[in-house]
């Protein structure tokens, strides 16, 4: 009985979780739309990258959070991906190479009580890099509408 | 044989694994949360509700999220020209979708009605009757309070205040409070049709983060007097009308907020008098005149206004919020000119 479901069932979470990571994964179109210069108010692209670095630092101090990342994240590609992400989301000319929210979400169960802790972490890491709140909010804006497809409980 | 015993086992042991995991789970549905994001809870407006100072907002109040609930306690303390507002209350938010809130409003009006007290007192003699009738102005001759119970609710109908920055739909809620008036011989004389009454509301909240600003647009359909503290409904009847209130806030940092608000009032009790012993004063006019009383009808007509006021919100932490405004209600009743500093404290648990 065994490995034939378990082919099965195998294929059929690969599929699932394969199909949407195929979808595109863009800028926001927020109402009203972000700041033109939203980048540069981020101190630019390398400033982005400090800003992930941070934000991971202080997810992993978050009691909340910080089991669900140690035993299903992959903190390095995360911070990578994250960085491209935040950039593209703010309106730099980057390309995305990760899964799309949904896909990376889909199976970890998220509450919109983690999703928040997130969000605390973010201001957390703009006040740590010296990112304006003003700035900060730019972000918030961009990913806020992401709530939708991560969180699943 | 033993591959039955072993599949018996099995089977306890997944049965042991369900009952742990119902039993964790069940831990883990523990009901009490804190999960909002600091401020986006609001602060408790005067009727005890979550919002602004003086308007109901869309959003539920206390840090729930839908995962579980959480409440809080106020006291807000405004000390105006003539009068002093003190209000005290409690309420709770269920699963960022159904808010419950219960009030105690208490106006001390100070030496307002001190003439009226004593024009009752001096023109019904030293037995307190007028024309035969005993007064009951509900007026002591010094320092006289009106008390209210406001109980409130709230549901959210649709909509993300925070989450949906990607389209203009607002978060809507609706709701309502049942406020008791508990000086009713007073509200008699200041010609209130009712001491009792319902309002309703419905209000539309959204957050624009690229802009860091707040938009909440409330209708209240309500015959209040001064939100009720000067009854409901006049001469003309006690008809509810819809009245529209307005907060713009600014998110000035995590832990600050700035803003203004508008509440229309009513004009139930507009121009009217004041009434001793089923007498307007001005039929008392001869009477004041004979006691060198003259001219104090024309200070005795009733005003209402719209309310505004300009406020600043600091939370500390997800336990403390600090409410403090500038508030300009206008006339209130017989006095003009009722401006003050407003403070209002909420605590969270
Ligand atoms: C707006 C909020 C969030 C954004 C922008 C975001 C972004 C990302 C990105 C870009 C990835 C990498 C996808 C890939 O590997 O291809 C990822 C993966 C992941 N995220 Fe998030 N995330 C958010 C919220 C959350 C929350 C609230 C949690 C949990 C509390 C979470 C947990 C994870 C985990 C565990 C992974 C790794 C999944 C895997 O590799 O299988 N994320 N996220």
């Amino acid at each position: 009985m065994k490995p034939i479901f378990r082919t099965i069932a195998i294929a059929i979470l690969a599929g699932t979780a394969a199909l949407p990571s195929y979808a595109q994964t863009a800028e926001t179109n927020t109402f009203p739309g972000l700041d033109d210069d939203a980048v540069q108010q981020w101190g630019g692209e390398e400033g982005v990258r400090n800003w992930v670095e941070s934000l991971f630092y202080y997810i992993m101090l978050d009691n909340r959070i910080n089991h669900v990342f140690r035993e299903f994240g992959n903190i390095e590609r995360q911070i990578y991906l994250n960085t491209q992400l935040t950039q593209l989301v703010l309106g730099g000319a980057v390309e995305y190479q990760g899964a799309s929210m949904a896909a990376a979400h889909a199976d970890l169960g998220i509450t919109v009580t983690q999703f928040n802790a997130v969000v605390e972490a973010a201001y957390l890491a703009c006040e740590r890099v010296t990112v304006t709140y003003e700035a900060c909010n730019q972000l918030i804006a961009a990913l806020a509408p992401y709530e939708r497809v991560i969180v699943t409980r | 044989m033993e591959e039955a015993k072993k599949n018996g086992l099995r089977l306890y042991k997944s049965a042991a694994l369900v009952a742990a995991i119902l039993a964790s789970n069940i831990t883990q549905a523990e009901m009490f949360n804190t999960g909002k994001v600091l401020a986006t809870g609001g602060v408790s407006m005067i009727d005890g509700a979550g919002g602004g100072g003086i308007t109901p907002w869309a959003t539920i109040t206390g840090y729930a999220t839908r995962d579980g609930i959480n409440g809080n306690l106020h006291y807000t303390y405004a000390p105006l020209a003539n009068y002093t507002l003190h209000s005290v209350g409690a309420a709770v938010g269920f699963w960022d979708r159904f808010e419950l809130s219960y009030t105690k409003s208490s106006l001390t009006t100070g030496s307002t009605f001190d003439t009226v007290g004593l024009i009752a007192d001096t023109a019904g003699g030293p037995s307190g009757q007028l024309a035969g009738t005993p007064i009951n102005t509900g007026i002591e001759p010094f320092n006289t309070t009106i008390d209210m119970d406001i109980v409130g609710a709230k549901v959210r109908v649709f909509g993300e205040a925070i989450y949906d920055s990607d389209n203009l739909i607002p978060q809507i809620a609706i709701g309502g409070f049942y406020k008791k008036n508990e000086n009713e011989d007073l509200l008699k004389t200041l010609k209130a049709a009712k001491a009792k009454d319902w309002e309703a509301y419905i209000s539309a909240t959204k957050i624009f983060f690229p802009i860091n600003t707040l938009i909440n647009i409330t209708a209240r359909y309500t015959a209040a007097n001064q939100t009720g503290l000067v009854g409901f409904g006049g001469p003309g009847g006690d008809d509810k009308e819809i009245r529209p209130e307005i907060s713009l806030a600014y998110l000035l940092r995590k832990d600050t907020v700035i803003g203004i608000e508008w509440a229309k009032h009513g004009d139930n009790l507009e121009g009217e008098s004041v009434e001793i012993g089923g007498l307007n004063l001005t039929e008392l006019q001869p009477t004041l005149d004979s006691l060198g009383m003259s001219n104090l009808s024309g200070t005795l007509t009733q005003h209402e206004s719209d309310w505004f006021d300009a406020f600043i919100a600091y939370f500390p932490n997800k336990n403390l919020s600090m409410t403090f405004a500038y508030a300009m209600l206008g006339d209130i009743t017989i006095t003009p000119d009722q401006h003050g500093f407003y403070l209002s404290l909420q605590a969270s648990f």
